[in-house]
């Protein structure tokens, strides 16, 4: 009876409030569905990667007991341990094992060490995502720095200056200007270390003497990109009605620039620094072997001498994964800078 | 050849045609050009500087630099280029067909080239070294597969725009087949764009390939490439600061070049680097819900 009393009365309010929840649903049904289509292409973009990582591993023809062994394996030994490992179950089986183990955080274990993957990655890790963010911060601030001055000074020598040099930087591979960096700073002037490493947590001071030279390397490119996009979409937008019309209203150059332009100009930017990503990974790569550091891809440069599968597949597994997380963050910014594309509207053109 | 001439009336397309020009010749001479064996190590003359007798010195075991420079040049472009080629076989087919050929295709094609984006060249590089063994050809068909979502997203960019424009629907019309369309119509249209994607993509593939020699991959030493050569001088940047700078110089007039035939090629045909596809119009009943003015 208690049960069934209250009932009655509380129909009609659930009606009101299923009626305001279907209101309020449906109007964020436009950023609710541009935030189920980031999913959906997220989701079949970390499938992908995964089926095309398995399926190096897949098309490999290195096997456990000829990694761990070498020549003297013999026939019944590589029987035995690919069995120990999965490998001789069908393909469709093990993709789907691994796929699942990867979820919860589980890539197997080095044919070599039988350590697991994801410890070793988990130790290296850091040091390449402190790094690649330093570069990250590093980027655009030189980047937007030489931008918003290239702009500025549209047509000027300060103009021609930023783009002189970044049609260099874009002309040199980026171990080539972290050497330069290490003659410069570590041999002439002897001013930083030319290679090692100090975790962040043990001393923050320290880390940045280490880190601070692998960081500009990294981000000296990805700096040019930045400043080249910003310099266009700055020089673009100072054109616009708005822009003029605030000139026009009085409002000083710099108070246009910041309060007005720069927002506006800040999209296409941010869409650059979302395809970098890739590229400070990737590059953190180079500096981690220029400056010597225990990261992710010295994990897998070795692991990739040995024919060590496992690892070799976790590291690239992990590094799109954190590429994907990275770009869906910038795609985030992205969308909260842009009220069109907060709306709903714009956002489904972005995930295209 | 209206375009190759339209090409050498821009001044610096043809510095970057003579410096690219003499870049192929080294490419394919090279070897026999050399002043002395790219793989002797003259073990007296060990670091030494430029003289008459190496007239760019000798690197760490007293090998020419200037023989191993030349030597190295086919090694590299030849990967760049093989990879480039790659690329433009996989990404312009597929970049037609998907705007052409239906939103399911589309859809799947645009998703494969989001995850051949995300996944960073240096690091697919490793893992197929790693799984499918290491050598130029693995590296360079890596590199030509990550590459090609470029050449991709710019053919399926340039072919987008031309399929609603009234001379493709005319021809269509005038019962004209898609196969003589896409031919007559939209390849030539398409072309250039990849033309110029090619000229950049070619500039970064040569750097990719000198990076992943820097790390060991793709070509394995002896045999000199820029990137092996500029690596190995980083062991003895304490003896040698400058030595990294003739390969590193050689790339820079390579890669620029690329670069400055890429920007005249655009300029010369008119065509867009990456030509925006128009924004779908916002639809106008939710513009009202929300109070906008639409």
């Amino acid at each position: 009876m208690t049960v069934v009393a209250p009932a009655p009365g509380a129909v009609p309010s659930a009606a009101e409030a299923s009626g305001r929840a279907a209101a309020a649903l449906r109007r964020a049904l436009p950023a609710l569905r541009s935030l189920a289509g980031v999913v959906a292409v997220t989701v079949t973009v970390l499938f992908l990667a995964s089926v095309v990582t398995f399926a190096l591993g897949a098309l490999s023809d290195s096997n456990p007991a000829a990694a761990a062994l070498g020549e003297t394996a013999t026939a019944e030994d590589i029987a035995r341990l690919d069995h120990e490992f999965g490998l001789d179950r069908p393909l469709v089986e093990q993709y789907a094992t691994w796929v699942g183990n990867a979820v919860t955080g589980d890539l197997g274990r080095s044919w070599f060490t039988t350590i697991p993957v994801a410890d070793s990655i988990r130790t290296a890790l850091p040091v390449d995502l402190s790094i690649a963010a330093l570069a990250l911060v590093l980027a655009i601030l030189i980047g937007g720095g030489a931008g918003i001055g290239a702009a500025l000074s549209n047509g000027g020598v300060v103009d021609r200056a930023v783009t002189l040099v970044c049609s260099l930087l874009g002309t040199l591979p980026p171990f080539v200007i972290g050497m330069a960096l290490i003659v410069v700073f570590a041999v002439k002037l002897q001013l930083l270390p030319a290679g090692g490493y100090v975790p962040v947590q043990t001393d923050p001071l320290e880390w940045l003497r280490f880190a601070i030279l692998p960081a500009l390397a990294l981000s000296l490119d990805v700096a040019a990109s930045i400043a080249r996009q910003l310099r266009t979409s700055l020089v673009g937008e100072l054109r616009e009605n708005y822009a003029v019309g605030a000139a026009m209203r009085g409002f000083g150059r710099r108070r246009v620039l910041f309060g007005h332009v720069l927002r506006n100009a800040a999209g296409p930017t941010l869409a650059v620094i979302g395809l970098a990503i890739p590229l400070i990974i990737g590059g953190a790569v180079m500096t981690e072997k220029l400056f010597g550091l225990p990261g992710v891809a010295q994990l897998s440069l070795q692991a990739a001498e040995k024919g060590d599968v496992p690892v070799v597949l976790g590291t690239l597994l992990v590094t799109a994964v954190v590429v994907v997380v990275a770009s869906l963050v910038v795609n985030l910014l992205q969308v909260l800078l842009n009220p069109v594309a907060r709306r709903g509207s714009g956002a489904t053109g972005a995930a295209r | 050849m209206r375009t190759l001439r339209a090409l050498w009336r821009i001044p610096s397309a043809r510095l970057a045609l003579v410096v690219l020009l003499g870049v192929a010749l080294l490419a394919v001479l090279g070897g026999t050009l050399a002043p002395h064996d790219p793989l002797h190590q003259y073990t007296d003359d060990v670091l030494q500087g430029p003289s008459s007798t190496h007239l760019l010195g000798t690197d760490y075991v007293g090998r020419d630099v200037l023989s191993r420079l030349m030597e190295g040049t086919r090694l590299s472009v030849v990967g760049a280029v093989e990879a480039v080629l790659i690329g433009a076989v996989l990404g312009v087919p597929t970049g037609l067909a998907s705007a052409w050929l239906g939103p399911r295709l589309e859809w799947l094609t645009l998703r494969v080239s989001d995850t051949l984006v995300i996944l960073p060249f240096t690091v697919f590089a490793i893992a197929v070294a790693g799984t499918l063994g290491n050598g130029l050809q693995q590296a360079m068909i890596a590199i030509g597969i990550l590459i090609s979502p470029i050449f991709f997203r710019v053919t399926r960019a340039a072919a987008l725009g031309l399929r609603k424009v009234q001379y493709v629907e005319a021809a269509e019309l005038m019962g004209a087949t898609e196969w003589w369309t896409l031919r007559r119509h939209i390849w030539t249209k398409v072309l250039p764009n990849v033309a110029v994607t090619a000229a950049h993509a070619t500039g970064a593939a040569l750097l990719v390939v000198a990076s992943l020699a820097f790390l060991g991959l793709g070509v394995t030493p002896p045999a000199p490439t820029w990137g092996g050569m500029l690596s190995s001088d980083l062991g003895y940047l304490a003896q040698q600061p400058w030595a990294p700078i003739f390969p590193a110089l050689l790339m820079m007039a390579t890669v620029g070049s690329l670069n400055l035939l890429a920007d005249a090629i655009r300029d010369a045909t008119g065509a867009t680097e990456a030509p925006r596809r128009r924004r779908p119009t916002p639809p106008v009943r939710e513009e009202r819900r929300d109070g906008v003015p639409a």
